[in-house]
């Protein structure tokens, strides 16, 4: 039974992890390469399992467990990032190493176990085990902000988790059947609709997006890059999209309507999230609020009901995670290299930490979609998804593709606000000490921004034929042209001609002079950190409504349940004054009611 | 073999040297009728030239101090760069639709933008507060022009039956006529000129470099061969832009005497016309122009969406 390669997938680093836990700091040896061997482990289990897929693991007759293309390429996924972050946080944590690397390998064993689970109670086990490690995890830190978030990090999911609930057990009321594999619903009747939202509110809140979306950027504020490179925002990304990809293709069969649902929160996603992203004054609140937006792409990638909107749905879930977790890492370098993420008091370190800087950039200019990078690639082949989803019938796709098409440059504004508070602009004060990361972090800093790159080069070579494609089981026809190997040469070229033209013409001729503001002390001028900058646009009207009620919580789902429960609770709240007689006249009351309900059945 | 024809294309013809060299020619266009609308003589043909050789072979680099050189000075490039690459792609297009090169009306949408995210980089790498300035109101400006262009865009695709390749969308002029002769097309033309003069950073969108204001914004640290690399891809833009929208709007250029007599007359309209409105306007505050173009300029794009629902 355990010879089984995907049980030993799940089992091992949940087994390990548990080990790690007790391990106290002084042993961080020890731990650091029980940590490093198991994720390294892991990634070669992953790598054998996507070569010899399909995998399964029966009990009693059973598929309990089964890993497929989708499935296999995902869980690959998993385990690398697993692996790269494990390497990085060698480097950048420096205390409760037991409880960090422990949870770390748990957190692994549980989202494979929830990935391969082809058994909907399992999976459902190990989606809620999930919740609980993302609790302990926020956890870590134990201050006062981070109880908080987890709180509402939990309760967000847990609900959410209950709603999954809900939802299978009408999944089972319906086919009779708990397996995934034979399991294929055609949406139609209020059941379905509500078997289908139930479940895929759960991936909603696991990938992170809108109306569920609040615990990320809380969360973020408070915890460490590196648990947000890894958690939230791979491996939960992952899981997230697996499922709405998995419940959308293989187990309901969609319907224009629940299309346009999903489509509807793809959009609004995307805009409300940059939006909010643009008055963020924290590195990693930023990021977070980014990557929100992103999962509206994802989201309407899948939902145009096209093969190639849903093929750059799932290649756009693989960028994302790709260079978001490069992101967070640099995020977590930056922190601890100059002791905050305040974007206020950063500025000025591409000098001082210039490998980290060109990491932050290629992921930037990833994320943005600029071309020949691999965002851009995810994100063409969505637009034209939703450009043929216009052959289908579909009436709306104007909305989507200008709705993903200006969230594109939203981004890209996000983006440049970013990079000028963190690395570009004056060098703000305090900072002439910091100095670039060591090997262990700016390596998988590297590997990840070297893979955008490569997947954007060369998309139609690697990434998707070998991962998407088998995924969705069909072949792709473009109704575009992209000849991004070709555009990455000639770009190439372009900066050799530029560099040569630099380097021929009279070399030496570059002097290294001072600012220049027309004759006067530069440092006389005030900073610009770049906090202002959209000020002008969250000043115009509408836009700066929506900012102010979301700053009130009017966008979050946790405030505004937990209000609603408060309007509701009032009146209960009322008859419990704490006066005797009162109670007794109830229950009097009630017994009352209760003797004519039974006598006048 | 093929990627050495390629290069040769990319650099000689129609892209870094041609367009380049258009570029120049057609940046003197704008002075001379400039300085005729001033009631001056102007410029000689050769000017710019003069102007690009003295920048990058007599005059001085200077670096500001503490800032990531190869970022300030690689940024230029890449603007130069990714101009050319449109210019190379939409000229290859046009002299023969049916075979696909690199890239779609996407994919050229998104090279367009890279000039721009170039300069703004370039300008945060100044470590200047002024060229950061100037980079923010550049970014602010992209903002706002770029979604009534996304959906004067929209229009164009719709026209073309949901196409996207831009020979598919030159061959669908030429077979159903011009998307500009159409009411829905029409007004879409004129919304993504507005949003063109914008892009080319032309009055009264010039806020971004205002130079009695911020001294040339994003440019204020840039000297010699970096600031002449950055006139050459703007040179480059200008003459490309037009020849995009001709490709769009008026089923690109033909290769035949007519055709190319008919795609000049149409370049050399739009250039008049975006010259005449940059030269009859003041500038305007970045926060007007963001409400000239969601305001405005979007109702105008969402009218030609409308018309072009109908089937206009």
């Amino acid at each position: 039974m355990i010879s089984n390669p995907i049980l030993l997938l799940i089992i091992g680093p949940i087994v390990s992890g548990i080990i790690c836990l007790p391990l106290p700091d002084r042993l961080k040896g020890i731990t650091k390469s029980i940590a490093g061997i198991i994720s390294a482990a892991c990634l070669a289990g992953g790598i054998f399992i996507f070569i010899e897929k399909p995998l399964v693991w029966k009990y009693m007759d059973q598929i309990i467990f089964r890993a497929d293309n989708l499935s296999s390429f995902i869980g690959m996924a998993m385990t690398l990032f697993t692996f790269l972050i494990t390497i990085f946080s060698f480097g950048s944590t420096d205390k409760a190493f037991g409880r960090y690397f422990g949870y770390m390998l748990i957190t692994l064993g549980a989202s494979l176990g929830a990935l391969f689970a082809n058994n909907l109670i399992i999976m459902l086990i190990f989606w809620g085990f999930l919740a609980l490690m993302l609790y302990l995890f926020i956890n870590l830190d134990q201050t006062v902000c981070s109880a908080k978030a987890s709180s509402k990090a939990l309760i967000i999911i847990g609900g959410t988790d209950v709603l999954m609930l809900f939802g299978i057990a009408l999944v089972s009321a319906i086919t009779g059947t708990l397996s995934m594999d034979k399991i294929q619903i055609p949406i139609a009747g209020i059941m379905t609709y509500v078997a289908y939202f139930s479940i895929a509110s759960a991936s909603f809140a696991k990938a992170g997006a809108m109306p569920f979306h609040s615990w990320f950027p809380d969360v973020a504020e408070t915890t460490s890059g590196s648990f947000l490179a890894y958690l939230p925002t791979s491996l939960d990304k992952l899981l997230g999209i697996y499922l709405l990809a998995r419940v959308s293709l293989d187990l309901f069969k969609m319907t224009k309507i629940s299309n346009t649902i999903l489509l509807i929160a793809g959009a609004a996603t995307i805009i409300f999230a940059v939006v909010l992203a643009l008055a963020q004054r924290n590195y990693k609140k930023l990021l977070a609020y980014t990557s929100i937006s992103q999962v509206g792409y994802m989201i309407i990638g899948i939902a145009s009901g096209t093969v190639i909107g849903i093929a750059g749905g799932l290649f756009h879930m693989l960028n994302h995670v790709i260079y978001k977790a490069c992101l967070f890492l640099t995020s977590t370098a930056v922190e601890k290299k100059a002791g905050t993420s305040d974007l206020d008091r950063l500025g000025g370190l591409a000098g001082a930490m210039p490998i980290t800087f060109a990491a932050c950039l290629i992921a930037s200019l990833s994320i943005c979609g600029i071309p020949p990078f691999n965002g851009f690639v995810s994100k063409w082949m969505i637009y034209q998804g939703i450009i043929e989803s216009a052959d289908q019938g579909g009436k709306l796709w104007v909305i989507w593709l200008s709705a993903a098409m200006f969230g594109g440059a939203l981004t890209i504004a996000c983006f440049m606000k970013l990079l000028h508070a963190v690395f570009l602009g004056r060098r703000s004060e305090g900072m002439s000490e910091v100095k670039e990361v060591g090997p262990l972090m700016y390596m998988p800093m590297l590997i990840l921004a070297a893979i955008c790159v490569i997947f954007g080069v060369f998309a139609f070579k690697i990434p998707i034929p070998i991962l998407i494609l088998p995924s969705i089981g069909n072949s792709l026809t473009y109704i575009g042209t992209w000849g991004s190997t070709l555009a990455a040469l000639l770009i190439l070229v372009g900066i050799a001609i530029g560099a040569l033209m630099y380097w021929l013409f009279r070399p030496g001729s570059f002097r290294v002079v001072d600012n220049f503001v027309g004759g006067a002390d530069p440092e006389s001028l005030p900073r610009v950190s770049g906090m202002e900058f959209y000020d002008t646009i969250t000043d115009i009207k509408p836009i700066n409504r929506i900012c102010k009620q979301a700053q009130s919580g009017w966008l979050d789902i946790y405030y505004l349940s937990a209000r609603a429960i408060k309007v509701l609770a009032r009146p209960l709240k009322r008859l419990h004054n704490g006066v005797l007689p009162t109670y007794l006249v109830w229950c009097f009351l009630g017994m009352i009611a209760m003797l004519l309900f039974l006598s006048l059945r | 073999m093929t990627a050495l024809l390629y290069i040769f294309a990319f650099l000689i013809f129609p892209g870094l040297l041609f367009s380049g060299s258009m570029g120049l020619l057609v940046g003197w266009i704008d002075r001379k009728v400039t300085a005729r609308l001033q009631w001056r003589v102007g410029p000689p043909w050769y000017q710019n030239f003069l102007d690009l050789i003295k920048l990058a072979l007599y005059k001085e680099t200077l670096i500001p101090s503490g800032v990531s050189g190869a970022m300030f000075l690689g940024m230029p490039v890449l603007a130069l760069t990714s101009a050319t690459l449109v210019s190379t792609i939409l000229f290859l297009i046009n002299g023969s639709p049916r075979t696909g090169f690199i890239g779609d009306v996407i994919v050229v949408v998104y090279l367009l933008l890279i000039p721009a995210v170039a300069l703004i980089l370039g300008g945060f790498a100044s470590a200047n507060s002024l060229a950061s300035l100037g980079s923010s109101r550049e970014m602010k400006l992209m903002l706002s022009y770029e979604l009534p262009f996304i959906l004067a865009l929209i229009v164009v695709i719709m026209k073309c039956g949901c196409a996207i390749r831009l020979g598919d969308i030159i061959m669908y002029q030429r077979s159903h006529g011009d998307i500009f002769m159409n009411p829905s097309g029409g007004i879409s033309f004129f919304v993504m000129l507005i949003c063109i003069q914008a892009k080319l950073g032309f009055v009264p969108f010039d806020m971004p470099e205002a130079e009695t204001e911020i001294m040339a914004g994003a440019y204020i640290e840039y000297s010699g061969k970096a600031l002449a690399i950055f006139k050459l891809a703007r040179a480059v833009l200008l003459f490309v832009i037009p020849v995009f929208l001709i490709t769009l709007y008026f089923g690109g250029i033909k290769l035949s005497l007519d055709g190319l007599v008919k795609a000049m007359i149409e370049y050399l309209l739009i250039l008049i016309l975006m010259i005449v409105v940059k030269n009859t306007n003041p500038r305007v505050r970045i926060d007007q122009a963001m409400k000239f173009f969601w305001g405005v300029v979007t109702v105008l794009a969402l009218l030609s969406l409308a018309l072009a629902y109908l089937g206009r």
